[in-house]
Formats: C-alpha cells, sequence, structure tokens
C-alpha cells in the first residue's frame, strides 16, 4: 500500500527513447491505467516501476522512499503477465507458493497463505494441477494469486486480460475491479484496450510514443480529451473529427456551418485561431432526417447493433458515427442532418491538435 | 488396396526414398557387412581369400580372451570408459554452465564468448589438435613445460602424455572435452532462449537470484535438450578417434592409454602392420551393442518417454 511518484523518468535503448520525462503520481489503493497503442512505452513504464528497467535518467519513489536504484526484489511488487507467465513445470500450488519459497518462508506458513489466496481466487481447486490442464481464465487467476500471495505493496498488471476471450474478459474485469477494491492495493493496469481502461481504472494515463498525453479520472480523458488523439483513441466507435474553419461566430464545415459553442467563445476570440478541427462523439448528435441546421450530409452507411445502431454520414469529404435509436430507418444516400450536441463540442487546434482549452 | 491408400503410398513413397535409399546405403549395408565380416578371418583386406572363411565366433572368443589376459586390451577399455565417462560430463555440464552463464549477461558480450568456445570445433582437427600437442609436449618445447620451468615450479620437462594412466587421459579428456561442451552451449542456448522472458521476469520480481532461477526454472525447462545431448554424446565420444588417433600417432600420449576402443577397431582394420578386420569388425560390433544399451539405458533412466506428449489433435 504506497503512493508511486515518477519523476522525469526517462528511459533509453541505443537511440530510441521508449519514455520522455514522464512525471505521474499514483495514489495509495489507486488502480491506475496506462493506455495507449503497441510501442507507445506502457510496458516499459511498468517495467521500470517493477525495477525490471532502469531508468536512464529520473527517480521512482514508493512513497518517500527512493526505489529507483533499487533491485525489483526489495521492492515488495507483484506482477501479472499478459501470457501469464506460469511455470510450466510446476503445479499451481508450486506456482503460487513460488513467492514466498523464495523468500524462504516456513512451510506451513507457505500452505496456509497458499490455500487463503486460492480461495479469495476460488481456485483452490485446482491447486494440483498443472497449468497446460487449466482453461484460459483459471491460469489468469493463478498468475494473479502468485502475484498477491506475497502481499505486494503495489500490484502491476500487464494486459492481463487481452489473452482472454472477449466475454470472460468482460466478466474478470468486473471482478479484478472489486479484487484490488477489496485488498485496498495499489494497481497499475498497462492496456491498450480503452474499455478496459475506462472500466476499471480510477485514473487513466494516456501514452503515446513514450510521452504521457494526458492523465485524468475516465470521465475526464473520455470527455475533455487534451489532445486529437486521446479522443481518437478512447471510445467504440471513437470521436468524431471534422475540419472547421473559423467565420463569425460560426464554424464552417464544408457546406455546413453551425455557431461556434458558448464555452469556446470567448476563447477562440482570445486566441484568433482560424482553423479548428471539431470533435464529437457518436452518442453526443442525433441524425435528422433532411436539411435542417447541423452538419448537413448523406447516409454511406449504417450498422444496427440490437439497442441501438451506428450511422455513418458522409459531410462532403468526411466521414462521422453518429448513434441512431433502434428501429429508425435509413437509406443508402438519404440526405441527413447530423445535430451535435453543442456543450459537448471539443474544438482542437489544427496544427498542434492539442484541444483549444488547453492552449493558453 | 483402395484408390487413396494407393495414393498415400504413392506420396510416401516419393517423399521417403531419398531418406531411405541414405540409410540402406550408409547404415544398414555397411552394418551388415561388419557384422558378417565379424565371422569371417578377413585380414588385410584379402577379400578374394578370407570373404568366404567362416569361422563363427572366433573373432568373439579372441575379443573375449584378450579382454581377461591382454594388458593393452584392458588398457584400451578402461581408457574408453574413463574416456568417455569424464568427457561426457564436462561436455554436457559444461555446455550447460556455458549457456546459463551467457543467459544472463548481455547479448553482444555472450555471442562473442560463444563464438569463442567454437573455435576447437570450427578448426580443423590437424591443426587444433597440434597446437595442443606443442602445448602439452614431454620435452622443454612443449608450452605448458617451458611456463612451468619459466616459473620455476618444475626443473625437469614432464612427459605428460607419457605418464599412465592419469597424464594420458587428462590430454585425451582435455582435448575432446573442449571440442565438444560447443554442442552442449549451443543446444541449451537455443533451449534457453526459447523459455518465455517473462518466466524469468516474474521470478526475477519475486525475489530469485540467478543460480535459482537456473535450478528452479531454467533447467527443469530444458531436461528435453540435456537427454538430448548426453545421449548424442554418448554416442559420439563412444565413436570419435580423430583427434585421439592423431595424439597417439604423433605419440604425444601413450599408445595404450591413450586408444580408446573406437581408435582401437579403426587402427586394428586399418593401421599399421598387420590388419585384423575380422578381429576388428567384432570389436566394433561390440561397440555398438553398447552405443545402442547406453543410449537405450539414459533414455529409460530420464524417462524419455513421460516426456512425449499424446498430440491433442489441434494443429
Amino acid at each position: 500500500m504506497v503512493k508511486i511518484t515518477l519523476e522525469n523518468i526517462t528511459k533509453k535503448f541505443g537511440d530510441f527513447t521508449a519514455l520522455d520525462n514522464i512525471n505521474l503520481k499514483i495514489d495509495d489503493r489507486e488502480f491506475m491505467a496506462l493506455l495507449g497503442p503497441s510501442g507507445s512505452g506502457k510496458s516499459t513504464l511498468l517495467y521500470t516501476i517493477a525495477g525490471i528497467y532502469k531508468p536512464t535518467s529520473g527517480r521512482i519513489y514508493f512513497d518517500d522512499r527512493d526505489v529507483t536504484e533499487i533491485p525489483p526484489k526489495d521492492r515488495n511488487v507483484g506482477l501479472v503477465f499478459q501470457n501469464w507467465a506460469l511455470y510450466p513445470h510446476m503445479k499451481v500450488f508450486d506456482n503460487i507458493a513460488f513467492p514466498l519459497e523464495l523468500r524462504k518462508a516456513p512451510k506451513q506458513e507457505i500452505e496456509k497463505k497458499v490455500i487463503e489466496v486460492a480461495k479469495m481466487l476460488h481456485i483452490e481447486n485446482l491447486l494440483d494441477r498443472y497449468p497446460w490442464q487449466l482453461s484460459g481464465g483459471q491460469q489468469q487467476r493463478v498468475a494473479i494469486a502468485r502475484a498477491l500471495v506475497k502481499e505486494p505493496d503495489v500490484l502491476l498488471l500487464d494486459e492481463p486480460l487481452s489473452n482472454l476471450d472477449a466475454l470472460l474478459r468482460i466478466e474478470v474485469r468486473a471482478e479484478l475491479k472489486r479484487l484490488q477494491k477489496e485488498l485496498g492495493i495499489t494497481a497499475v493496469y498497462v492496456t491498450h484496450d480503452q474499455a478496459e481502461a475506462l472500466a476499471m481504472a480510477d485514473r487513466i494515463a494516456v501514452i503515446r510514443e513514450g510521452k504521457i498525453l494526458q492523465v485524468g479520472t475516465p470521465d475526464e480523458v473520455y470527455y475533455k480529451p487534451k489532445y486529437k488523439f486521446v479522443g481518437g483513441f478512447l471510445g467504440n466507435p471513437p470521436m468524431n473529427f471534422v475540419e472547421a474553419e473559423v467565420e463569425n461566430g460560426y464554424l464552417r464545415i464544408y457546406e455546413s456551418r453551425i455557431p461556434v459553442p458558448a464555452q469556446y467563445r470567448g476563447l477562440i476570440e482570445k486566441l484568433g485561431i482560424k482553423e479548428v478541427l471539431l470533435g464529437f462523439r457518436p452518442h453526443d448528435a442525433e441524425v435528422v432526417k433532411g436539411i435542417s441546421e447541423g452538419l448537413v450530409g448523406e447516409v454511406y452507411s449504417f450498422e444496427p447493433l440490437g439497442r441501438e445502431q451506428i450511422v455513418t454520414v458522409s459531410v462532403d469529404k468526411a466521414f462521422v458515427k453518429v448513434f441512431a435509436p433502434e428501429g429508425e430507418h435509413f437509406t443508402f444516400g438519404e440526405k441527413v442532418t447530423v445535430k451535435i450536441r453543442e456543450d459537448r463540442i471539443v474544438l482542437f487546434d489544427k496544427k498542434t491538435e492539442k484541444a483549444l482549452e488547453f492552449l493558453v | 488396396m483402395n484408390k487413396i491408400n494407393k495414393e498415400k503410398f504413392t506420396a510416401l513413397s516419393f517423399f521417403l526414398s531419398p531418406m531411405l535409399l541414405m540409410v540402406v546405403l550408409f547404415y544398414l549395408i555397411p552394418l551388415i557387412m561388419t557384422v558378417y565380416i565379424s565371422f569371417t578371418q578377413m585380414r588385410n583386406w584379402n577379400v578374394e581369400r578370407y570373404l568366404k572363411d567362416f569361422v563363427g565366433l572366433y573373432n568373439y572368443e579372441r575379443l573375449f580372451y584378450m579382454f581377461q589376459h591382454d594388458p593393452t586390451f584392458k588398457a584400451v577399455l578402461l581408457t574408453t570408459i574413463v574416456f568417455v565417462g569424464i568427457t561426457l560430463i564436462i561436455n554436457v555440464f559444461g555446455g550447460l554452465a556455458l549457456a546459463l552463464a551467457t543467459f544472463f549477461i548481455s547479448e553482444k558480450p555472450a555471442s562473442s564468448f560463444r563464438l569463442l568456445w567454437l573455435l576447437p570445433r570450427m578448426s580443423p582437427i590437424a591443426v587444433y589438435s597440434l597446437v595442443w600437442y606443442y602445448f602439452f609436449h614431454g620435452s622443454e618445447i612443449g608450452t605448458l613445460n617451458s611456463i612451468l620451468m619459466k616459473l620455476g615450479v618444475i626443473s625437469q620437462p614432464i612427459p605428460w602424455g607419457q605418464t599412465v594412466p592419469w597424464g594420458a587421459w587428462s590430454i585425451i579428456i582435455f582435448v575432446n572435452g573442449l571440442v565438444g561442451v560447443s554442442f552442449g552451449m549451443i543446444v541449451f542456448t537455443s533451449a534457453l532462449n526459447q523459455i518465455p522472458r517473462e518466466l524469468v521476469i516474474a521470478a526475477r520480481v519475486d525475489g530469485a537470484s540467478a543460480w535459482e532461477i537456473s535450478r528452479k526454472i531454467l533447467i527443469p525447462l530444458t531436461k528435453w535438450h540435456f537427454l538430448y545431448v548426453l545421449t548424442w554424446q554418448f554416442l559420439s565420444l563412444l565413436t570419435t578417434y580423430p583427434h585421439i588417433f592423431l595424439l597417439v600417432q604423433w605419440d604425444l600420449v601413450n599408445r595404450d592409454y591413450g586408444t580408446t576402443l573406437a581408435l582401437y577397431v579403426f587402427n586394428t582394420a586399418f593401421g599399421r602392420g598387420e590388419q585384423d578386420q575380422g578381429l576388428a569388425a567384432a570389436a566394433a560390433v561390440i561397440l555398438s551393442i553398447i552405443g545402442v544399451i547406453g543410449g537405450f539405458v539414459t533414455l529409460k533412466v530420464l524417462q524419455f518417454e513421460k516426456m512425449m506428449k499424446r498430440p491433442r489433435g489441434d494443429f
């Protein structure tokens, strides 16, 4: 149970900069997700926290203790891997007991603790099996049990769910979140799956090319993306972006125009920006038949998803995706207008792709 | 035979025939010839005269008699046991130790270090043997002798290879051992590299030292490779003779305590003086039987069949 502080962490592999001046504070008992595409450096950051990689520069603190130079075994962290990394030649019991055996704990204590943690994860009846005799979900529990058995201060998870099939993943993620809160353990969770990050984390750090773009609660990063990249990475389907020109209090988007959203009026004037990117989430707009006030376009495609459907509208050269209620019927090529909820619009600077409110 | 079976048979024979031909030509026929010759009086390759001179088990009886009474042959057998036993241990465990050692250091120095150990295998046998010939030479021109004399450890050169039995044994074991470790090293290195990196990282995070990682994770997971190297090296050491042949030929090591059974077979069949192919063939048959039994025992002792998993049918 510690607070983690990362100060100016840079990690280079030869000429390649994997982590570029990372600053991040993870609170005690917090569930922090490191979210980013593959190759973004999120796993490198996790392994740096674990002590497997030593940062090229910068410092890591667990509470007030500087652990930068401390080897992994003395940091008391539990690590769960994407492929679970169970020792294939050991039975489940021995796999879970391994960290305690390395600590030369007495036999009785080992047995007591292994059974305790196995019960917590509902795998007490699997202790006598080999990893290859288990299903993916069971192996994953064993891996978590092995990480938890030594009562770590920090639980580090490296895409632990991505080897599970889709349904199981959703089930396990709810359970994992509950487990983390029950144990009150500080957790850092690496994932490329934005849905996982949104569903589980207290806060999300979005990482790209070794830099942290934004840190915030799921709501913050979802509704107030700091960069176009963040908006485009979170959500399914992700945020829509269309280019717009500022024209006397209006935004011109090809042939359509909409008023500049109230929250941006002062800002746009102050910055004197002429070209922006308009972003909005697919559920923050509605599709209305015919031509009226809003983004005018044609129905390009529609995908029913049960409760709702995704309508893709072509607005001149741009495409936007909007959720529409079930039962509404569209035809290809039909003229429609996309009406966007004004207060949910996010405007980005076209050049830096940074949200205008963060430009100041 | 129905049509599908026939097609299968055609395909099978097409793909298998080159291999079968090789096996028959280079393995089965020589084997049969050797066994046959061991029942004849064949000598000096006088095929016309001795090919049909069938003497039954006479050659085997001679071998048995020598085994009981001939000190030279006894020395050869003892040398074979000591040579194969100790060199095998050096080869297998040395290879494993090198692979583990290089596993824990970074890739660049590791590969140059491995390359260094490959030199004995890469250099031509004669050149490589010559190096050690000069190194262990019994006079003051021998590198080892001259170093020791310069250091003042000894005052007279020691004829290392003629010091029986351990002097001669040490040299042939040393020279062959150095060649053999690289094989184990390569097999074990590739085996270790196939172990998922995460297993090692997980163990390290849990506090395992390099030694504990090796003993509890890496070695158990390379059991199959260990068995393979052990069996392979056992069989090749049993039948190897080129290095030893040269060392004996150049009189670096004692003839009796520097000759293994494989070299004995070679010398008896092709060596200087009278050649006795009948006797050599009998000895070769015995050598092969020892090899088969030895190989079988290693597989049995290390529970080879347990490592064969039944195919699960999904591929």
